[in-house]
């Protein structure tokens, strides 16, 4: 089993990664961060009998994107199974933002996600089953105040993904989307994680768990995989409860958070 | 002057240990994750202990770049300044966290600075120690008792539990410490377990969850101050003969875990080399 993952040195893609080698599939790892890269792959290889290549690629990057195909082509990769993990998000309110940031969350969440999936499906182990997950978030289940951007952007990914498994159901593709709450890969989102209090430690899913139901789900055909009993429902609630409304809610929710946050950051230093 | 290193020395037990040591005359070189942690943990000692001889040096054990880049930092220093030689590796800075989290490598981040850290930093400092036939101190926990390690899942990617993490990498302590002896004792180098006991110290605020940061500050209540485990520290160190038992508290040796075996001992030391990428058997 060949696994492609992309954003691979961040804290989901390590726990994927190291999913996927205990159960000894080999690995192409991308990510932005060629040190980060070098290290994953590294404590990969000393804990699995797997097969771990790198190369650091700018997803948002075409000809970036194009010279890590080309290594591909060269040594003749194909795969079996794409995760897309790479992803950003910028805190803050729309107007608060840098203009850039924001045209960097769409240009790397949805822009580059289409890229690299359309690029590494041409290259599936031919006449094989293939499997993609998409890393969206619990996030595209409502429309979010102070994570418009983000929020929008996951939905896009849903949207998407719901579709594409439908297109490609007859070549044998599976396609699952992952719709986590908040998880703890670094400090930053820990705090953050405190910030929102109850909701925020309710709503948080444990990584390495994730990762594993992720991968089963996904080789099982599930379409869709919310993580947490909790979060499940509050997907629910996104389909029933008129969008305004939620938007108002959370809205109110994420303002407090946010100032609890400021509190917080000003405390550490 | 004998020359000391202890990790996790601007807070805590390292830093009242760093203090005592200084005390009893002891060149302290102490580890700290930043600068400005070790400047208020200086200043402190500085006030207690006007003539104390103690240098800081910064570094992120967690990740295993950071214990290289600081072991060799070091080593420039005790040859510059020691003749090479040192005293005693005190593998202090532990922490714990609420989550399954993972460093740069992708290894846990309890296992990968409770006990990789201190396996990584030792072996870098090796050549120092076996010089000055030194010793080398690991900060355990009785917790280390009424646990297996979990040999198919080390990082304990399947089921994480945040005690289950913190007992494993604190018997890792007392594996490593055994395996040590096994391998050095004849070389003049002897390696110790101190159990802290309940301390009052801040480990279970740092970067935790609302969760386990809640219920260490109740159970901390109960703690004695870092003062009480320091003075073990310093037996340790102070002795003109290096004593000859494994776990210590209270300045006394202590009864360990049945786990502590030389099979164990040595399939850690395995294991550890591996995830390290070292191999102890290499250093002249």
């Amino acid at each position: 089993m060949n696994v492609m993952i992309t954003g691979a040195a961040g804290g989901l893609g390590r726990a994927f990664a190291n999913e996927c080698g205990s159960r000894g599939y080999n690995l192409f790892l991308t990510d932005i961060n060629e040190d980060g890269l070098l290290r994953i792959k590294r404590g990969l290889e000393r804990q699995f009998d797997i097969t771990v290549a790198t190369k650091a690629c700018d997803l948002t990057n075409a000809e970036s994107v194009d010279e890590m195909l080309d290594i591909i082509d060269k040594h003749g990769i194909r795969f079996d199974m794409l995760l897309n993990v790479a992803g950003l998000d910028f805190e803050g309110g729309f107007t608060e933002r840098e203009r850039e940031n924001l045209v960097k969350i769409v240009m790397l969440n949805n822009a580059a996600t289409l890229r690299i999936t359309h690029a590494i499906l041409e290259r599936r182990r031919p006449g094989k089953p293939f499997t993609i997950v998409f890393v969206s978030s619990l996030a595209s289940m409502f429309p979010m105040p102070l994570k418009a951007t983000y929020a929008a952007s996951k939905r896009f990914l849903l949207d998407f993904a719901t579709s594409l498994r439908q297109e490609l159901k007859d070549e044998d593709v599976k396609v699952l989307t992952l719709c986590p709450g908040g998880m703890v890969t670094t400090k930053e989102t820990m705090n953050s994680i405190k910030a929102q209090g109850f909701w925020g430690d309710a709503t948080t899913n444990p990584l390495e768990a994730v990762a594993r139901n992720t991968i089963d789900r996904a080789l099982a055909g599930y379409s869709i995989y919310v993580p947490g009993v909790l979060n499940r429902v509050l997907s629910v609630f996104g389909k029933i409860v008129p969008r305004s409304w939620i938007a108002a809610v959370i809205y109110w929710r994420w303002k407090e958070a946010r100032n609890r946050a400021l509190h917080l950051n000003e405390q550490r230093t | 002057m004998k020359t000391i290193v202890i990790t996790g020395a601007s807070s805590g037990i390292g830093q009242e240990t760093a203090l005592v040591l200084t005390k009893q005359g002891f060149n302290v070189l102490g580890v700290a994750r930043s600068e400005a942690n070790f400047n208020r943990a200086k200043e402190r000692i500085l006030s207690e202990n006007p003539n104390a001889k103690i240098t800081f040096f910064v570094a992120d054990l967690m990740q295993q770049r950071e214990v290289v880049r600081v072991a060799g930092e070091i080593n420039q220093y005790l040859n510059e300044k020691c003749n090479g030689e040192l005293y005693a590796l005190i593998n202090n800075a532990g922490c714990v966290r609420s989550w399954y989290m993972t460093t740069e490598e992708g290894y846990e981040q309890q296992f990968a600075l409770n006990h990789l850290a201190g396996f990584l930093l030792t072996y870098k400092l090796l050549p120092a120690l076996v010089k000055a036939n030194g010793r080398v101190i690991m900060t355990g926990s009785q917790s280390h008792k009424g646990i297996k390690v979990r040999w198919d899942d080390v990082m304990l990617s399947r089921g994480y539990n945040p005690l289950t993490a913190y007992k494993q990498s604190k018997l890792c302590n007392m594996l490593f410490a055994k395996g040590l002896n096994d391998r050095y004792a004849n070389k003049g180098i002897r390696a110790y377990v101190v159990d802290p006991g309940l301390v009052k110290t801040d480990i279970g605020n740092k970067d935790t969850g609302s969760l386990v940061s809640f219920i260490w500050s109740l159970r901390k209540k109960h703690g004695v101050s870092p003062a009480v485990p320091a003075k073990t520290y310093a037996y340790l160190c102070g002795q003109e003969v290096a004593p000859e038992g494994l776990y210590y508290y209270l300045c006394k040796e202590k009864k360990y875990s049945k786990q502590v075996t030389k099979e164990n001992a040595d399939r850690l030391f395995e294991l550890s080399e591996r995830l390290c990428d070292i191999r102890y058997g290499e250093v002249k």
